[in-house]
């Protein structure tokens, strides 16, 4: 009797399913960012000092701010450390001059869906997630250097 | 039927089981989630026990049984 199976199968789907959160894509509005002026092109970088390749992210998002924030690029990055002093200590070895939130509840990792650490979107000026990096290799710098370029020339 | 809904759903709500997402990785690095109290003091045991049993390769810490490294 199928008809008699599937009620279950919807209660086990949705109660299997309802934890995972959906990961946002390239093409899809950025969920709200408060700080961040209007118009800007912005790399949300989800970083905590657990992670190795963020050791590597952190200084080049760091000089990629530098080169590109007078033309109206920004940075947010969204601490996932637990402890607080640990990202206080990695910050101390590793400074950096952009903005830094903290997402003790975990709602920012949740709305924008992070799969991995660390992850990287990149809106554009009219708040579009146009790319999505996945962890962070000396490629993907360079990378992000151009798609930065290319959306600084778009109209806003 | 409602007895094999309560069942499948209680089953599912007991589990121990908690997905960790990978933002969250930094619960398991808290120094309680480890299973050592003292990394340090574990690594120091561990190198006695192999130097002393000549069973180095038992474990992943390395060491060879002269105690000598």
């Amino acid at each position: 009797m199928p008809y008699r199976l599937s009620p279950l199968a919807a209660v086990l789907f949705t109660v299997l399913l309802a934890p995972c959160a959906q990961a946002l894509q390239a093409g899809e509005s950025a969920p709200a960012l408060g700080g961040v002026e209007a118009g800007r092109v912005v790399y949300v970088d989800f970083w905590a000092s657990w992670c190795v390749p963020c050791r590597k992210s952190m200084p080049a998002l760091e000089a990629l701010y530098r080169k590109h924030g007078a033309a109206g690029f920004a940075v947010v990055g969204v601490n996932k450390d637990v402890n607080e002093d640990d990202s206080r200590r990695f910050l101390q070895r590793v400074p950096v001059t952009f903005t830094l939130v903290k997402d003790a509840d975990d709602g920012l990792a949740r709305s924008f869906g992070v799969k991995a650490m660390p992850s990287g979107y990149l809106v554009d000026r009219r708040g579009i997630v146009r790319r999505v990096h996945r962890g962070f290799t000396d490629a993907t710098a360079a990378e992000l250097d151009e798609e930065i370029q290319s959306l600084l020339r778009e109209p806003r | 039927m409602i007895r094999a809904l309560a069942l499948a759903v209680l089953s599912l709500a007991v589990s121990a089981c908690a997905p960790v997402a990978p933002y969250q990785r930094g619960h398991l690095a808290r120094p309680d989630m480890a299973f050592e109290d003292s990394p340090g003091a574990a690594k120091a045991l561990e190198k006695v026990f192999v130097a002393k049993e000549a069973a180095s390769g038992s474990s992943s810490v390395g060491g060879s049984g002269c105690g000598c490294n």
